[in-house]
């Protein structure tokens, strides 16, 4: 970090609620999808419980969670595998319920299980979802696009069967794009991917929602959340928050981070100073040279510490805001909620 | 407008290709659905011997009595379905010998056969078996009524051939007989009246003789007559009877031959007459000793000719039926594993959300499995016809008809099955039931007159009981399909497909 000059430094301002949470600039029109005390429940099992929601258009919206947490039954919700057994939910202005054939060719959907065919051919089951969908007979160039996206294309006479699970992941991703939906389902799509082929997957993610798509996708891989305009952490079939990734920090660790590193060991007076000051939430200790503080805005309290510690004749090696992987605050956020089970 | 009217043919050929392309994916299936069944029917045909079981016979007499001949004689010469084992006192020891397998048949011959038909009774041919298949238990009752009936014959046929052999003797006397007639006739013409008396003498004492040897055969030939439908008077022959009765009277009315010569033309014309109807009825008798006595005995056979024009063999009878069966047993087989497949497979979820409907679904099925079935069909009707050499008499678009409606049928059944089954293990279940249901029931092996109405309901609720008769119908009698069984096809295949239809649809419905 540069040092700059001293900017006016907001103080740490609350947690915003989330709920239901759009994109700023987004309006009720522009909302895809709009969930409502969704509930689901399996005999006396609860999957889902009074999610409420809001998708805006053309975003990405995540959804972490632990296995089992209800994730893969709220995308079966919302592309209408399944109906709920309270609360409401539209899609495109529709309840599932009641999609029309229309309405189901703007639908995308990945499920979480590979679900396509072993005995046929790579090509031959892309085949079958472009028919699924009515695609014109002349899909031969969509299909090798979308094999050569995948990196599938030189695997397109291997039966389905033969190859790994992550080429069966990749096929499973191309079947529900042959027919462009305007809105993608996708459960957990990254799942048994390599990392390059993850990063390529995620760019293509954000490609589509430059042209005007939504994506709902659900992960495992917090760290892919990252990609997300949105995300919902969900934790015992509740939906705990929906934010941005740096929402979801702010959230887990009540401000952003600051990683400041003396020339020389930090004293306990200099570390109750640093406490006290106004834009600082909160000092941790991380090593007898280092502290974190947790701060309302990064951008501003950087400079701010620069020209406190030149006040104070203190030598700071430097200073920066800290961004923590969003794992950790996926977990912070967890632990936090109360098992009411 | 007309890109989307074309989404539903499109998206139903989504399964069509899909199917296909799967049991594509699959030679030995196809190798085992086409050739399999031709080699069958092949192997069938080629080891199949259309004679019954041939039983060792172990017979039952006592040795010494002349019974014991007649046995052995009858015995060995039964034909080829009866093997002679031999003759025994002991039928404890033959029918150990039976229960160890070293014999199928033990027939104890009444020792006191001649005694019981003396008395009026018949004599019993007691037949042991050891036979635990109710059909071939059957079998050896019927055997037995046959052989025993074969005995009778050829003891009848001894009677008759003794008979034959004394009416032989008889001629003889009529020979005389004539002979002296004819001296009456001619002494009396002469005016020889001493001489005609002594020929009428002669007359009645032949004609006595032939009376007394005349009744066997007179009474078998009036038999004979009768059996054969010729009327019959006061139970005689009329012909005979009349004969005999003209010769009878004609012999008696010589009795009074006047003293003067001269005076005698009726007497002399009597005499002519008796004459010519003793040459007839010797005539008759010669006719009778020169009938073979079996034919005597079984003045009629059989003689069964197919009106069909076709000469079958086993093996073309079955070929028909056997393509029926594997119709019904292909079609069930695809359609029941079909749905289950996709249930298990989860592609249920993709339909789901996709625009598909159950019925492009069905379609697209139908559509493949249909054009599969078709194509397993020709190639096995196509090996039928020209490697086995099994005869089709009617018409190549009638016997297409017949098998689509049969595949359409049997498919709605299958997609019926496999939409109530909850796994391949249970789907292969049921059409295995449907194929024993249709081995048994379908007339592919028992008519279905066997069956009580109750159980021919089973019967027709089975594509393939319609498939067999039309089928036979097509192929070997080269007739029209009939109507009404073609009918019955059509509407099991439309009720079980919209069945299909409602249970597709449960089964793609949100829940």
């Amino acid at each position: 970090m540069d040092i700059g000059e001293t900017q006016p430094v907001p103080a740490v301002r609350p947690s915003p609620r989330a709920q239901p949470a759009r994109t700023a600039g987004t309006g009720p029109s522009d909302v895809v999808i709009q969930a409502r005390d969704l509930t689901k429940t399996f005999g006396t099992e609860s999957a889902v419980r009074e999610l409420n929601l809001d998708v805006p258009r053309g975003t990405i919206f995540g959804l972490i969670g632990p296995s089992g947490c209800g994730k893969t039954t709220t995308v079966r919700l919302m592309t209408g595998v399944l109906l709920p057994t309270s609360g409401q939910i539209q899609v495109l202005g529709v309840s599932p319920r009641h999609f029309s054939g229309q309405t189901r060719r703007q639908l995308g959907y990945m499920p979480q299980q590979f679900v396509l065919y072993p005995n046929l051919s790579v090509w031959e089951n892309l085949n079958f979802s472009a028919s699924l969908y009515g695609l014109g007979f002349n899909r031969g160039r969509r299909l090798k696009e979308l094999l050569e996206f995948v990196e599938l294309y030189p695997h397109r006479n291997k039966l389905a069967r033969a190859v790994s699970g992550g080429m069966q992941r990749r096929l499973a991703l191309a079947a529900a794009l042959t027919h462009d939906p305007s809105m993608l389902f996708l459960d957990e799509p990254t799942a048994g991917i390599d990392p390059v082929l993850r990063r390529k997957f995620w760019t293509y993610f954000q490609n589509l929602k430059a042209r005007g798509r939504t994506l709902v996708i659900t992960t495992q891989y917090v760290g892919e959340a990252e990609f997300c305009d949105q995300v919902g952490v969900m934790a015992g079939g509740r939906l705990l928050v929906v934010d941005t990734p740096n929402g979801l920090r702010w959230r887990a660790f009540g401000g952003e981070m600051v990683d400041l590193q003396a020339a020389q060991p930090v004293d306990p007076i200099t570390l109750a100073d640093l406490h006290a000051l106004p834009y600082v939430a909160r000092v941790q200790f991380l090593n007898d040279r280092t502290v974190r503080l947790i701060v309302s805005d990064a951008g501003t309290v950087v400079p701010a510490l620069v020209e406190w510690a030149k006040l104070r004749n203190w030598p700071i090696r430097s200073v920066e805001k800290y961004m923590p992987p969003l794992d950790d605050a996926f977990v912070e956020l967890v632990k936090a909620v109360p098992n009411d089970d | 407008m007309m890109t989307r009217l074309l989404h539903a043919p499109i998206r139903a050929s989504a399964f069509l290709g899909k199917e296909i392309f799967s049991i594509l994916r699959q030679p030995r299936l196809i190798l085992t659905l086409a050739l399999g069944p031709f080699l069958i029917l092949a192997l069938f045909g080629l080891g199949f011997r259309n004679n019954g079981k041939p039983f060792r016979a172990l017979f039952v007499a006592p040795t010494s009595s002349p019974l014991a001949q007649q046995v052995q004689a009858f015995g060995s010469s039964l034909g080829p379905q009866l093997i002679f084992l031999g003759i025994t006192e002991d039928e404890a020891a033959a029918r150990l010998r039976l229960q160890r397998g070293e014999a199928d048949l033990v027939i104890v011959v009444a020792p006191d056969a001649l005694t019981a038909v003396r008395s009026g009774q018949q004599a019993v041919l007691t037949v042991y078996h050891n036979e635990l298949d109710p059909i071939q238990a059957g079998y050896v009752d019927y055997a037995s009524q046959i052989y025993t009936a074969e005995v009778n014959r050829r003891v009848v046929v001894a009677i008759v051939a003794a008979v034959q052999r004394q009416a032989l003797d008889v001629q003889s006397q009529l020979a005389a007989a004539q002979g002296s007639a004819q001296g009456v006739q001619t002494a009396l013409h002469a005016g020889d009246v001493k001489a005609a008396r002594q020929h009428q003498a002669e007359l009645t004492q032949n004609m006595s003789a032939v009376e007394l040897g005349l009744g066997a055969s007179l009474g078998l030939l009036n038999g004979v007559e009768q059996g054969l439908g010729q009327p019959a008077a006061d139970g005689q022959s009329p012909a005979l009877l009349t004969l005999l009765t003209q010769i009878r009277q004609g012999t008696q009315s010589l009795n009074g031959i006047p003293d003067t010569p001269g005076s005698n033309s009726v007497q002399e014309q009597t005499a002519g007459n008796v004459a010519h109807s003793i040459w007839q009825l010797n005539g008759s008798l010669a006719q009778f000793t020169s009938i073979p006595p079996e034919v005597l005995v079984s003045p009629f056979r059989s003689l069964a000719i197919a009106v069909s024009g076709a000469t079958l063999r086993v093996t073309d009878f079955y070929a028909p039926a056997v393509l029926a069966l594997l119709l019904q047993h292909l079609a069930v087989t695809f359609g029941a594993l079909s749905m289950v497949g996709e249930r298990q497979t989860g592609t249920v979820e993709l339909f789901r959300v996709s625009p598909v409907t159950p019925a492009e679904v069905l379609i697209g099925k139908y559509a493949s499995y249909m054009l599969f079935g078709g194509l397993v069909s020709a190639l096995l009707v196509l090996l039928l016809r020209f490697v086995l050499g099994v005869p089709m008499l009617g018409n190549w678009f009638n016997l297409v008809g017949v098998i689509a409606l049969e595949l359409f049928a049997s498919l709605s059944v299958g997609f019926v099955i496999s939409l109530l089954a909850q796994s391949d293990s249970q789907a292969v279940q049921f059409a295995m039931l449907a194929l024993l249901a249709g081995v048994l029931f379908s007339g592919f092996f028992i008519a279905l007159y066997y069956f009580i109405p109750a159980v021919r309901v089973i019967s027709y609720l089975l594509p393939v009981t319609y498939g067999v008769q039309l089928l036979q119908s097509v192929m070997l009698r080269g007739a029209a399909p009939s109507p009404s069984l073609m009918a019955g096809l059509l509407v099991i295949g439309l009720l079980l497909f919209i069945v299909a239809w409602f249970q597709t649809a449960w089964l793609m419905a949100r829940r």
